[in-house]
């Protein structure tokens, strides 16, 4: 059964990569116009593998964090790196292997799922950087995207 | 104490090998604790115990009992020696994140109980220390990350409100690497804490404010968290006893999850008898985490009772596997013949050891480094500076989220969260997260195939003693590849014990290494009774760092 879904998966991950190739591409024009020193050429030895390399500001963006220009540079070889050294499981035959969620736990240990009420209300709510009673405040929502 | 270690390796081999005598019945545990309690204060006990170099480590906790049973001493008195150590030497260790302003008023409160006659705790007038990554309702609890500076939870872990029911008294929070990612404790977002041993070196990390903490004495025991060796290294770096207990054993609840599927609250004492008693304190099933065990919890420092130390062979027909693929490339020379040589005191003590293999333990590091980022950046989306944490100033809610992101946390966490972003976007599930996971359970069953013809495994703790601070800073798979020797035990959700076994070249007075055995599932019981022979029986090596003893 795994070893089908990995069959299958191949090609559309294949073409997964066909598509991020001209936002990757995309993004590093970017980066050559904003900083300085992106004129080194970038090193994708990730390349022997199917999976297109990590794209660091796209992925602080889907992460919700802002990076400075100097972050993006400082990380992104240390992230390539780190994902290349990942991808050495792509080669370990691991077919027939059912993946295990965690350690085994004798299970069943679930709780009723009936509501309890939080002894110590006052001190989770006068954690809110922003409280007006009985809301917690936050900025605007909508935005232009 | 400083003449006696002043070459320890050479001491200890000689000891070890040419001088091996099994200890004369007062040695035994608990007769040892009973002798050292004719001492009228435990700094006095400190000093004979430097006299005597080679006496093995007594438990603090049950020599302060017996202390305040006796009416020896007063909770206040001890409570004041430990803390008058910790206000010397804190300067220099940087092992507390904050101290507790109410060491002095449970002290006194215990006195008075004690004046009353009543019941008390196994662990009190006992002062613990407490990774900062775990939940104390009455101190902050930031998890060493900047984002969560200042902040007081509104409840207690249940480690925590276990330990305050044993009648412990909680010293305070200890340094870590920001969210338990590092090996260091330099990936604090507030401090480095120095290796007591060398104040040049690390203490090893995550939880190297626990383990600096216990190795020079500021807090009787502590409690850890171990999400890939963040108890056993930092032990083997500070020369502490470290047990990491199977997934399931202790409630996390309360702890900050980094990886919910490896993460496990672990404690440190110095010695194994020290480390018994907290682990029993603290485990058992919770309502309020559904991965923890209903298993009932063994007594493990009453296992020590028994007459197996009055026989010449006390370990007779355990059958010990050693780890071979930890002792190859890539591991300190020095690190490897330290092992050794335990094995060898293990085969000293009636043990068979011989060289086990465990095929997929290379596979174990990108695995466990893939399972550990996806699960963290999952993990760690709660801290978006709405609910608690600092919030960053922003015009609309996306910017208020990336920007409170970009403020609070350190380089190593935001990289570990876009590696794990990385890992588990859509169609990469296959080819990072379930081949990890496929992996983890190739380990499991090699653990489990080596465990049927062992009944413990050993390997180092590390690849290396304690190494300087800034050394691997800069080089995340370098400092990834440290982790080898433990992450391993975390995907298979086992217990293993890690105990100071001897020394290598380094520092003032020599650099401690740790020996780490592995165990079955929940049997700590036998790791720690083991684990107690051994450093019971250990000759010529004293662990109390130079800047205390």
């Amino acid at each position: 059964m795994y070893a089908n879904a990995v069959i299958r998966c191949r090609p559309s991950l294949h073409h997964h990569y066909q598509q991020h190739k001209s936002l990757i591409w995309f993004s590093q024009q970017q980066q050559q116009l904003t900083s300085s020193n992106a004129n080194k050429p970038r090193n994708f030895s990730a390349q022997s593998s199917i999976l297109p390399p990590p794209d660091v500001s796209r992925l602080a963006q889907t992460a919700r964090i802002s990076l400075t220009p100097n972050e993006v540079e400082e990380f992104a070889p240390k992230i390539r790196q780190v994902i290349d050294w990942f991808g050495q499981l792509q080669a370990v035959d691991l077919q027939s292997i059912e993946p295990a969620l965690r350690a085994d736990t004798e299970g069943d240990n679930l709780r009723h799922d009936v509501p309890e009420t939080f002894g110590n209300r006052e001190a989770i709510l006068s954690a809110v950087p922003s409280y007006q009673e009985p809301y917690i405040k936050v900025p605007k929502i909508l935005n232009k995207e | 104490m400083i003449s006696a270690i002043q070459n320890p390796r050479i001491q200890f081999l000689f000891q070890c090998r040419h001088q091996f005598n099994f200890p004369p019945k007062s040695r035994h545990f608990h007769r040892s604790t009973i002798l050292l309690n004719s001492a009228s204060s435990s700094s006095q006990v400190l000093t004979e115990k430097t006299l005597t170099s080679t006496s093995p480590p007594t438990s603090e906790i049950l020599t302060i009992r017996k202390s305040l049973l006796s009416r020896e001493r007063k909770a206040v008195e001890i409570a004041e020696e430990y803390l008058n150590r910790l206000r010397l030497t804190e300067p220099t260790i940087k092992s507390f994140l904050h101290v507790s302003e109410n060491v002095m008023k449970e002290a006194e409160e215990l006195d008075l109980k004690i004046e009353r006659n009543e019941e008390l705790g196994v662990l009190a007038g006992v002062l613990i220390g407490v990774k900062d990554n775990i939940c104390t309702v009455d101190m902050p609890s930031t998890g060493g990350s900047r984002i969560l500076q200042g902040y007081r939870p509104a409840y207690d872990a249940t480690a925590v409100k276990k330990l305050k029911q044993s009648g412990a008294i909680l010293v305070g929070k200890t340094n870590m690497d920001e969210f338990g990612m590092g090996s260091t404790t330099e990936g604090s977002g507030f401090q480095v804490t120095a290796n007591p041993w060398d104040v040049s070196r690390v203490p090893g990390g995550s939880s190297g404010g626990s383990a600096a903490a216990v190795s020079a004495r500021q807090c009787v025991a502590a409690l850890g968290s171990d999400t890939g060796g963040s108890v056993r290294q930092p032990a083997s770096f500070c020369g502490v006893v470290g047990m990491k207990p199977t997934y399931g054993r202790v409630s996390r609840f309360g702890l900050m999850a980094y990886a919910s599927s490896l993460d496990v609250i672990g404690c440190f004492g110095s010695s194994v008898a020290d480390t018994a008693i907290l682990l029993e304190a603290i485990s058992g099933h919770d309502i309020f985490d559904a991965t923890s065990s209903k298993r009932e919890v063994p007594s493990f420092a009453s296992q020590f009772i028994s007459t197996e130390l009055l026989e010449s062979k006390p370990l007779k027909g355990l059958r010990v596997g050693i780890i071979g693929e930890t002792l190859g490339d890539g591991v300190n020379k020095p690190v490897v013949s330290t092992i050794k040589d335990a094995a060898l005191h293990l085969e000293e003590l009636g043990c068979t050891v011989s060289e086990v293999s465990l095929p997929s333990f290379s596979l174990g590091l990108p695995a466990y480094y893939i399972l550990a980022s996806s699960e963290s950046s999952s993990n760690l989306s709660r801290y978006d500076g709405v609910r608690y944490g600092n919030q960053a100033a922003a015009e609309e809610l996306n910017s208020l989220y990336s920007d409170s992101r970009c403020n609070g946390f350190g380089p190593e966490v935001k990289m570990r969260i876009l590696m794990g972003t990385y890992a588990l976007s859509a169609g990469y599930y296959d080819a990072y997260y379930k081949r990890a996971q496929q992996v983890r359970t190739l380990v499991q069953k090699s653990f489990k195939d080596a465990l049927r013809e062992n009944d413990i495994l050993i390997s180092p703790a590390a690849p290396s003693a304690a190494y300087k601070m800034g050394e691997k800073k800069n080089d995340p798979l370098a400092m990834y590849a440290g982790d080898i020797m433990t992450v391993n035990v975390n995907l298979a959700g086992l217990p293993a014990l890690v105990l100071p076994c001897g020394f290598v070249e380094g520092g003032p007075a020599g650099l401690p290494i740790g020996l780490q055995m592995i165990g079955g599932q929940f049997d700590e019981g036998k790791l720690l009774r083991v684990g107690h022979i051994f450093e019971q029986t250990l000759q010529g090596c004293r662990f109390i760092p130079p800047l205390v003893a």
